[in-house]
């Protein structure tokens, strides 16, 4: 039996939906259909992770959210019909951990749930306080012995594909021009090196973020170059 | 301003009530209290002022005890006394006057000299006889003819008549040397010992070259310290530095004078007529006249303070009686009040230079020939102070002030008449460029007065009447200053249109630059005021058009938020039971319906996210973050991005980008989006097999511009005249394709929120897309 989950959604169809999936995955799933109901249910220590909606209600989900954020530390992931920059900034300042935009893509949202109570589960583990490690949110990256882990699950890489995350995760936030990388990567003079850099960072988009066309840690820097995002 | 009450709030109940019965009689009992203090308190300071200014009557009477004490009497008194001792001598006896300013103290053979600051100057010791040119000299200078034979003529017989006939002096003269020299009016010398005569309280005895005094039976002291000075009270012989001389030692003189001295009639030098005598009445007289004088002002000026202290009391309802009196001066015109006062301020100093009350009066004086050389003496503080006597005058000027004053309290400026207003008014109501050249014609018209007002007084002042010079420079003065006192106010009449033309002209270009919401404001009068009206109106017109338009706009967008919310909601769950269904072992046919289901729900998806940022876009509502970036680069990383795609078309990708950085300022994710829909639009749209040409250029629309052109043939024909940017349109008119019918509208309004141009060009079946950037300076 895996972890126990909370999902809150107005909308009855929607949270069956949720909840077929995730039980799919294993995961056993509350329900709840308004904030003040949330409220009662996630008091059930059982309860891992949040899926709360944000417009519903009685009780807004933001303010359910901030509210169970009092009495628990889980993982909250909310979701929203709203897809505004500044609706997400919010969203994130109250507390949530993760912000998912309706109408959203059923695996995606598992592979998210995943990987948050991964990361829950594993918080305080000793192997990230290791020394060399490099941790930025989801990733964790070994200086050691080059290896590159995601919510604590060992990531295949290729050796350019390593060499690419080693500069990545060393240099966080730091923009790369297509040129420094395919440089500093292949040693050897970059000449229209555009696709073959794009190539190699959509094949580790592909292994490292939940969502490879939504990405949120190895991004595009249009007309600059790439970036790891810092989290 | 005009609708300002001149400094003070005015209470309606002034105007429009009517006025309670007792009311009325405190306002009337108020004001003409005000009206008698003020006036009684002006009249008797001014006349009080111009006494002093003047010096008329006895200046000491406020230290005098009686008209005995007072510097008149002494002088009288000393004057008789040079009589007789003239008389007792036999020769003329004079002296030095302080008062009247004459010349040396002589007496028979002996000259001593008083200067003026009172210092005995080589007093002479010795006797001397006058030397004969020397008498006729003071004779001269004393009588206005020959002396000579006038001292021998009335020197003893005229002179011992006349002060026989003296009713208000008893004296007795003798001369120890010469017993034929005694003179008396009837009293012996034994009178005067006894100095208490009925009626006679002021006696004098000059004995041994001395005088002792005896008023009222007391000794008065009569030298003070022994020698003379400028404080001395007598001037008479016998001190260290006027002593009497040898000439007099022989001679004695007792006088007694009346206590209450009579005016009456004497007979003339010639023994003919009567003339009227008594000095010494007159002495008394003005004495008590300028005490009289001087308590009559104050006791008018206390009744004055009284009288507004009344007024204080009632001056509530006393402004009443203002506002009624400011009701009845607002008649009268603006330019007559002017003339007046300039008529009363001239007749002023005018007053004030010899006390003259009225210009006729000064003008048949004769002074008024020497008016230009008193000119600077009419300014003078004296000749100010001096007019203040003029009582009429005074009042006159005051009240004419008062009423100006009261008239702008109480009427607003629009109601006060004026013939400039007049003017001005008539003026308003003509079209501007008219009213424009009556400002120059009037001021073509003070210059040419002026010049001919020059021209006259030099012409008339040079070649007719020879004027002295100072005279011609000084006549053109006024109308000078007048003209230029007229060209002042034009020129500063043209400043300020100026500055209102440029007000308009800036608030015409801020207009035009979008800025609605501050209207022109210029002063009421001014000559732009009708087209600065206009143009608010104007602005109004577009501010309330254009708020309309944000309104409907932000309308607009909120349906087109709200209703793609709305759609997101049962979309989610379309997307998500699709894809449960597709997880399902299902037959064939209904695995191929749940497929076309999920994609067409996801076709919705990125149509409702389309129309959700088109609208944000059209509204100016997209949030930009506008950063230096490589366009060049970008478009390769488009590509890159693209590969997959562009690989799997048909059709052939021509690329042409500049090795060199293209650097602009743009918003990155919103380019890439834009370049996607572009390459998007001829990957669905383009030929297949034809060639897709992609240019990157710099400088070649214009310097400093970089221009990206996508070119390539359309599949289907392209209609004519068909904006491809709208919103909705598409090439084919058909709507069953993959397309939203958005992508060029929404590269349109992403390249445009960047700070870009875009356009669409199609020639027969070439379509182009040009995106146009200026280049970043660096």
């Amino acid at each position: 039996m895996k972890e126990t989950i909370l999902v809150v959604d107005d909308d009855p169809a929607i949270v069956n939906a949720i909840a077929i999936t995730l039980e799919r995955e294993g995961y056993r799933v509350l329900r709840a259909y308004d904030g003040l109901e949330a409220l009662d249910l996630a008091q059930d220590p059982e309860v891992k992770l949040l899926l709360i909606d944000v417009m519903m209600p009685k009780l807004d989900g933001l303010s359910a959210l901030i509210r169970v954020r009092e009495r628990r530390n889980l993982p909250i992931i909310v979701l929203s019909a709203k897809s505004e920059d500044t609706d997400k900034i919010l969203g994130l300042s109250m507390g949530a951990d993760d912000y998912v935009t309706k109408p959203y893509n059923p695996q995606e949202l598992a592979a998210r749930v995943k990987s948050q109570l991964r990361r829950y589960t594993m918080l305080g583990d000793v192997h990230a306080m290791e020394r060399g490690v490099l941790v930025n949110g989801r990733l964790a990256y070994d200086t050691v012995s080059r290896s590159l882990q995601a919510d604590g699950e060992p990531v295949r890489l290729t050796a350019t594909e390593t060499k690419i995350v080693d500069l990545l995760m060393r240099n966080p936030g730091r923009v790369f021009p297509a040129e420094e990388l395919y440089r500093r990567v292949w040693n050897e003079d970059a000449y229209s090196c555009e696709n073959t850099v794009m190539v190699h960072i959509r094949r580790i988009r592909e292994k490292v973020e939940l969502n490879p066309k939504e990405p949120d840690y190895i991004k595009v820097v249009w007309g600059i170059g790439y970036k790891m995002e810092r989290h | 301003m005009d609708t300002k009450w001149n400094g003070t709030e005015v209470p309606a109940e002034y105007h429009a009530a009517p006025v309670k019965r007792g009311r009325a009689v405190r306002a009337a009992a108020g004001f003409l209290a005000f009206l008698m203090g003020v006036s009684l308190i002006l009249g008797s300071a001014g006349a009080a002022a111009g006494w002093w200014a003047w010096q008329r009557g006895p200046q000491d009477w406020r230290q005098a005890e009686d008209w005995q004490d007072t510097a008149s009497f002494r002088r009288e008194i000393s004057s008789y006394l040079r009589q007789f001792l003239s008389l007792g001598s036999g020769r003329q006896i004079v002296w030095y006057d302080s008062v009247y300013g004459t010349y040396y103290a002589s007496s028979a053979g002996t000259i001593s000299i008083v200067t003026e600051d009172g210092i005995c100057q080589g007093a002479v010791a010795e006797p001397r006889l006058l030397e004969p040119w020397e008498m006729w000299e003071i004779e001269k200078e004393e009588s206005g003819y020959d002396a000579g034979a006038y001292r021998q003529k009335v020197d003893v017989a005229d002179l011992d008549r006349g002060f026989r006939e003296d009713k208000n002096v008893l004296y007795y003269i003798k001369n120890s040397k010469d017993a034929q020299r005694t003179y008396s009016n009837g009293k012996k010398e034994s009178f005067f010992e006894s100095a208490q005569a009925q009626g006679y309280n002021f006696y004098l005895v000059f004995r041994d070259g001395k005088v002792s005094i005896r008023k009222d039976g007391q000794p008065q002291d009569v030298y003070g310290a022994g020698v003379y000075n400028e404080d001395s009270l007598w001037f008479l012989p016998g001190y260290e530095n006027f002593p009497a001389g040898e000439a007099l030692q022989d001679i004695t003189v007792c006088m007694a004078v009346r206590e209450d001295p009579l005016r009456y009639f004497s007979t003339d030098a010639d023994g003919y007529g009567y003339m009227e005598s008594g000095s010494l009445y007159y002495v008394k007289q003005e004495f008590e006249a300028a005490q009289a004088f001087y308590r009559l002002q104050a006791f008018l000026f206390g009744s004055g303070v009284l009288l507004l202290a009344l007024w204080f009391l009632l001056r509530g309802d006393a402004r009443l009686a203002a506002a009624k009196i400011a009701s009845w001066t607002a008649r009268v015109w603006t330019e007559a009040r002017v003339l007046l006062l300039a008529g009363l301020i001239c007749m002023f100093p005018l007053s004030g230079i010899c006390g003259y009350w009225s210009l006729q009066e000064w003008y048949y004086s004769g002074e008024a020939t020497y008016f230009f050389e008193q000119v600077p003496s009419i300014f003078s503080l004296r000749s100010l102070a001096g007019a203040l006597e003029n009582t009429p005058l005074v009042l006159a000027l005051f009240w004419t002030l008062w009423l100006i004053y009261n008239d702008h309290r109480y009427n607003p400026k629009t109601e006060r008449r004026s013939l400039w207003r007049l003017f001005r008014a008539s003026g308003l109501k003509r079209p501007v460029e008219k009213r424009l050249n009556r400002g120059a014609v009037l001021l073509a018209v003070a210059v040419f007065l002026t010049v001919g007002e020059v021209l006259y007084a030099l012409v008339w002042g040079t070649l007719i009447t020879s004027t002295p010079p100072w005279l011609l420079w000084t006549l053109p003065v006024l109308p000078l200053l007048a003209a230029v006192w007229g060209a002042v106010c034009l020129l500063s009449r043209n400043r300020r249109l100026a500055r209102d033309f440029g007000l308009l002209a800036d608030q015409v270009e801020s207009v035009r630059a979008g800025n609605l919401a501050k209207p022109l404001e210029l002063p009421q009068d001014t000559d732009l005021q009708d087209m600065a009206e206009a143009l608010n109106d104007i602005q109004a017109g577009m501010k309330a058009a254009l708020e309309e338009q944000t309104r409907s706009e932000r309308m607009k967008v909120e349906l087109v938020s709200n209703v793609s919310h709305d759609l997101k909601t049962p979309l989610t769950s379309i997307l998500s039971y699709a894809e449960l269904l597709r997880q399902e072992d299902l037959p064939p046919a209904a695995a191929d319906y749940a497929k076309i289901i999920d994609e067409k729900a996801h076709r919705l998806k990125s149509m409702v996210q389309d129309v959700f940022e088109v609208s944000k876009a059209a509204a100016d509502q997209l949030p930009v973050t506008l950063e230096q970036l490589d366009l060049a680069k970008l478009l390769r990383q488009t590509l890159a991005d693209m590969d997959g795609p562009i690989q799997r078309s048909p059709l052939t990708f021509r690329v042409d980008l500049p090795e060199e950085p293209v650097m602009i300022v743009a918003d990155g994710k919103r380019l890439y989006r834009v370049f996607q829909n572009l390459i998007q639009n001829a990957l669905q749209y383009a030929l297949e097999g034809s060639r897709v040409y992609l240019t990157l250029k710099t400088a070649v629309p214009a310097a400093g511009q970089a221009e990206v052109s996508l070119r390539n043939t359309s599949r289907s024909e392209l209609p004519e005249g068909v904006d491809f940017t709208a919103r909705f349109v598409r090439g084919d008119g058909s709507r069953t394709d993959g397309g939203s019918g958005l992508g060029l509208s929404i590269a349109k309004s992403f390249t445009e929120a960047s700070g870009g141009a875009f356009r669409v060009e199609t020639m027969a079946d070439l379509f182009t897309a040009v995106v146009t950037f200026p280049l970043w300076k660096g």
